[in-house]
C-alpha cells in the first residue's frame, strides 16, 4: 500500500494458491498462521479475517510433548469464505480469564459476504448467506441453509436438514430431500437455486466455484 | 422461501386435479393463490418411478420415524414421546421471550459457595431473559426439566400429581364426612359441593385442574351402575362412553370396559372435580396491573402461543419453553404407495436409504440474463472468472418497455437425449403485462452420457470449442428458431421479454379508485410460466432393470412424454 507502483511493476493474481490449492487472497487479514488449518481448495476472499491468534491459552491434557502448537481455526476442504467475513473463535469468560476455542468448519461450506461466525462448530455442505451473525459456541450440523441478515444465537444447536433466519435465528424450514444434489451430472451453468449462472448449487459440491475464482 | 433472481419453480400438477377444469385450455398463472402451494423449487420435489410423475410434499404421505430433540440431538422413543408429549425432557429450553436456546448459569454466591455450585438459573444470552426474574432457581445444574416441573413462578414449590391426588382425597373425604354429617340421605349426583369449598383465593393451577378434572371423569365412569335407566342414547354430550372416549384420548391408560345402557353423567360441580370459576377480580387485577406497568408488561401472541399456557398475561408468568422435538420421516408416493424417500434412522445420519429425486428425472431450467448487445461484454457463459465481469446484470431493475434477452438453460439428467418443447402465453398473468417471446421453443438435449466424459473434457473446457455466438450475428441480433448454446447434455435457448408498464396500471389505479388497478407487493416482479414438454425414447421398464442396464444395448424402447409447468421468476421491473 505504501508502494503502489511497485506492486503495478510486478502484476500479481489476487489469489496465492498453496499446494494443497487453497486459494487466499492478498488483501484477507489473517493472523495467527500458525494456527490455521485448510483443507485444501478453500478460498479464502479479500477483507476476510481469520483470528487465529485467539487460540486456546488453556494447556491442553497433551499426551505427548508440551511444544503442540494448538489449532485454533480448523477449516475443511473446498470451504469459500466471501469478502468481508470475519472467522473469530468463540470465547468464554471463566474465573476471570478470557479463554478461546477452536472452531471447526467442515468441508463445501460457503460463508456469504459480510458475514461474522463464531461457532464452535459447523459440519459440511452448510450454506450460510450474506449478513449472517453466528454468535459463539453455535453448533451447526450438516446439510444447513442459513438465511441471509439471520443471526444465530449463542449455544444454538441447528440440527442437520433445517433452514433457520430471522433474529435471533430459528427454524423457518427444512432443506428439501435434493439438498445439494448436482443434477444431472453437472451440465454446466447450474444454478443457485436452480437459477442463476454459477456452476455450483448451495450446500452441493463447491470445486467448481473454487475452480472459477482466480 | 424467497429466492434471490433469477429463479425457477417446478409446479406440480397434483394441484389442479382437482379443479376439474380442462388443462388443455387453461395456462398456468402464478399469481392465483392456489399456485402457492404447487410451486416447489426442484430440490424439494421427489419423482415416482412407478406413476412416472414428479411428486410435490402435497402427494406424498410421511410417515415418522423417529422423534428427536433438535438441541440436543438425543432420539426420543415413541412411547415417551406418547406419555410425556413432544418437548425434550432433558435440559433443553426455549427462552420464552426470544426463542433462542436457555443455558444453564451459576448463581453463586462467591462468600457463600455452595457445595453444588448452585444456585442455577436458565438464562437466554440473547436477549438476556433469566428464570431469574421470575423467580426460579435449580439446585442441580441436570435434571432441570423434573425440577422445573415442581417448581411454579416464584419459587413456591408445585405438587407433584402423587400428592395433589392425595390432597384431592383428602379433601373428597372431608367433604363427604361433612356432608354425612349435616344431610342423611341424598343420592350423591343432586348435592352441590361447590359451596363448601372455600379453601384459598388463588386460581387453581392449569396442570391442578386438568388432574382434578381427568380424576372426576374416572369416577364418574368407573361409578356406573347399569341399574340406571336414564341412559336413552348413547353419543349424548355427557354420556359415559364419550367421557371414556376423551379420557382415553387425554390419558395414557386406556380403559375399554364394555358397560351397555350407562347413565347420563352430571359435569363437574366444585374445584375440587376441576371446576373453575370466572373470577372478576382478576380481570381487575390485570386491569389495574396494565395501568401501573403498561403495555410493555405483557406478550406478544407469539410468546403467548409458545407457552404450555397459552392464557398467560403478563411477562412474570413466563415459563421457559421445553424444545419442542423434531422427526425423520420417510415420504411414500400417495398413489401407489411407493416410498419415495427413506433416511437412515439415525439421527446423526444424514444420509438416505431411497432417495429418488426429481432432479434426477426431468431437466434442469435456470434462467439468466443475457448482456445486452450494445454493451460489448464476452459473453458470460465462458466459465471464467464471474468477479472479473464489469458489473452483473441487476435483476431488481429490468427497465420498462426494453426488450431484454434472458438465456434458457435446460440440462438433462437422464441417459437418453429428449426433444423439448417450450410454451409460454405471450403476456404474462398479472396486472403488469410483460410480453414473452421464446426464440426457439422446440429443440434437442443430449443425453447424460458418461459422467467422465464430463469431467475429462470438463478439465479443458475453457479451451474446448462452443458453438455459441453462431446464433448472434454482426448486430448482435439473435436469430430466432436457433438453439443459443448447446453442449453434452444441456442446451441453451433466448427468450426474449419486453418488461410491461407499471405507470399505465399506476395511472389507471389513480384514476379508476378500483382496488383491482392498485399495485400491490411483488406485482412488479417478472415471472414467466413456461410449459415444459419433454419427449424421449427411454428402455421399456428400465427402472426395474436398474439405471446401470439402460444404457446397455436392449433395443426396446418406447416413447415416453413428461409435461408439467415452471415458473421463471425472471427479475423485477424498476420504477422510473
Amino acid at each position: 500500500m505504501s508502494r503502489p507502483a511497485a506492486r503495478k511493476a510486478a502484476p500479481k493474481g489476487e489469489y496465492i494458491e498453496t499446494d494443497s490449492g487453497n486459494k487466499v487472497s492478498r488483501r484477507a487479514a489473517i493472523t495467527g498462521t500458525a494456527n490455521i488449518t485448510l483443507g485444501g481448495r478453500t478460498v479464502i476472499m479479500a477483507d476476510v479475517q481469520l483470528r487465529g491468534d485467539l487460540h486456546p491459552t488453556r494447556s491442553a491434557p497433551s499426551q505427548s510433548g508440551r511444544e503442540t502448537t494448538p489449532i485454533s481455526i480448523n477449516i475443511g476442504r473446498c470451504t469459500v469464505i466471501s469478502t468481508g467475513s470475519v472467522i473469530k473463535p468463540p470465547a468464554r469468560i471463566s474465573r476471570g480469564q478470557v479463554h478461546y476455542y477452536p472452531m471447526k468448519i467442515g468441508d463445501n461450506v460457503f460463508v456469504g459476504p459480510n458475514s461474522t461466525i463464531s461457532a464452535i462448530s459447523i459440519s459440511s455442505h452448510v450454506h450460510i448467506g450474506a449478513n449472517v451473525t453466528i454468535q459463539p459456541f453455535a453448533i451447526i450440523k450438516e446439510n444447513v441453509k442459513i438465511l441471509p441478515h439471520a443471526v444465530v444465537p449463542t449455544n444454538m444447536v441447528i440440527a442437520s436438514g433445517s433452514v433457520v433466519g430471522g433474529q435471533p435465528a430459528r427454524i423457518v424450514g427444512e432443506v428439501g430431500e435434493g439438498w445439494g444434489a448436482g443434477g444431472g451430472g453437472a451440465g454446466g451453468g447450474l444454478g443457485v437455486g436452480g437459477g442463476g449462472e454459477e456452476k455450483w448449487v448451495e450446500g452441493g459440491d463447491l470445486r467448481e466455484l473454487v475452480r472459477s475464482i482466480k | 422461501m424467497a429466492q434471490p433472481f433469477p429463479y425457477t419453480y417446478y409446479a406440480c400438477d397434483c394441484f389442479d386435479s382437482n379443479t376439474g377444469a380442462d388443462e388443455e385450455e387453461r395456462t398456468f398463472d402464478p399469481r392465483s393463490p392456489r399456485a402457492d402451494y404447487a410451486l416447489y423449487p426442484l430440490e424439494h420435489l421427489l419423482y415416482c418411478e412407478d406413476c412416472l410423475r414428479i411428486r410435490c410434499p402435497r402427494c406424498t404421505i410421511e410417515e415418522t420415524l423417529n422423534w428427536y430433540c433438535p438441541s440436543c440431538l438425543f432420539e426420543v422413543p415413541s412411547s415417551v414421546v406418547k406419555s410425556d408429549g413432544n418437548r425434550c425432557t432433558r435440559n433443553c429450553f426455549n427462552c420464552p421471550v426470544c426463542t433462542s436456546p436457555l443455558s444453564v448459569h451459576s448463581v453463586e454466591n462467591p462468600e457463600a459457595p455452595s457445595a453444588a455450585g448452585g444456585p442455577y438459573i436458565l438464562a437466554c444470552s440473547y436477549c438476556h431473559w433469566s428464570t431469574a426474574e421470575t423467580g426460579i432457581e435449580f439446585e442441580k445444574h441436570t435434571g432441570i426439566h423434573s425440577q422445573l416441573s415442581r417448581v411454579a413462578n416464584g419459587g413456591t414449590p408445585i405438587p407433584t400429581q402423587k400428592e395433589r391426588d392425595k390432597e384431592r382425597d383428602r379433601r373428597c373425604k372431608e367433604l363427604d364426612d361433612q356432608r354425612a354429617s349435616r344431610h342423611s340421605v341424598r343420592p350423591p349426583p343432586e348435592d352441590s359441593p361447590a359451596a363448601d369449598t372455600a379453601t384459598g383465593g388463588e386460581a387453581v393451577q392449569r396442570d391442578e385442574r386438568f388432574s382434578n378434572l381427568s380424576a372426576f371423569y374416572k369416577t364418574q365412569t368407573d361409578a356406573q351402575t347399569p341399574s340406571n335407566l336414564f341412559a336413552a342414547h348413547d353419543m349424548s354430550f355427557s354420556s359415559p362412553s364419550t367421557y371414556s372416549r376423551i379420557m382415553n384420548l387425554y390419558s395414557t391408560t386406556s380403559r375399554n370396559k364394555k358397560r351397555d345402557k350407562p347413565p347420563p353423567m352430571r359435569e363437574a360441580a366444585a374445584e375440587l372435580e376441576g371446576l373453575s370459576i370466572h373470577d372478576p377480580a382478576s380481570d381487575a387485577a390485570a386491569i389495574e396491573r396494565l395501568k401501573k406497568d403498561g403495555w410493555s408488561s405483557t406478550l406478544s401472541p407469539a410468546q403467548k402461543l409458545a407457552q404450555i399456557d397459552p392464557h398467560v398475561q403478563f411477562e412474570d408468568e413466563l415459563r421457559p419453553v421445553a424444545t419442542l422435538l423434531c422427526t425423520k420421516r420417510s415420504k411414500r408416493c400417495r398413489s401407489c404407495r411407493h416410498i419415495l424417500s427413506k433416511p437412515e434412522s439415525k439421527i446423526t445420519s444424514t444420509r438416505y436409504k431411497i432417495k429418488l429425486l426429481a432432479l434426477n428425472h426431468i431437466p434442469r431450467i435456470s434462467i439468466r440474463a443475457l448482456p445486452s448487445p450494445t454493451a460489448q461484454q464476452p459473453l458470460p457463459l465462458a466459465p471464467g472468472p464471474t468477479s472479473s465481469q464489469p458489473s452483473p446484470f441487476n435483476y431488481n431493475n429490468l427497465r420498462q418497455g426494453i426488450p431484454t434477452n434472458f438465456v434458457i438453460h435446460l440440462s438433462n439428467p437422464l441417459f437418453d437425449p429428449v426433444r423439448v418443447t417450450l410454451a409460454t402465453p405471450s403476456t404474462t398473468p398479472g396486472k403488469v403485462h410483460s410480453k414473452v417471446t421464446i426464440l426457439c421453443p422446440q429443440f434437442e438435449i443430449g443425453a447424460n452420457t458418461d459422467v467422465w466424459d464430463d469431467a475429462l473434457s470438463s478439465s479443458s473446457s475453457s479451451a474446448a470449442p462452443v458453438n455459441k455466438g453462431t446464433v448472434v450475428d454482426s448486430d448482435g441480433a439473435i436469430e430466432p428458431g436457433k438453439p443459443y448454446d448447446r453442449g453434452r447434455n444441456w442446451t441453451s435457448v433466448v427468450i426474449e421479454v419486453v418488461p410491461g408498464f407499471l405507470d399505465q396500471s399506476i395511472v389507471s389505479s389513480t384514476t379508476d379508485q378500483g382496488p383491482d388497478g392498485e399495485l400491490e407487493e411483488d406485482d412488479d416482479v417478472v415471472e414467466i410460466p413456461i410449459f415444459v414438454r419433454l419427449e424421449f425414447e427411454a428402455d421399456i421398464n428400465a427402472e426395474e432393470r436398474g439405471l446401470g442396464d439402460s444404457r446397455g444395448s436392449k433395443g426396446e424402447k418406447e416413447t415416453r412424454e413428461e409435461a408439467f409447468w415452471t415458473v421463471v421468476g425472471a427479475g423485477r421491473i424498476a420504477r422510473v
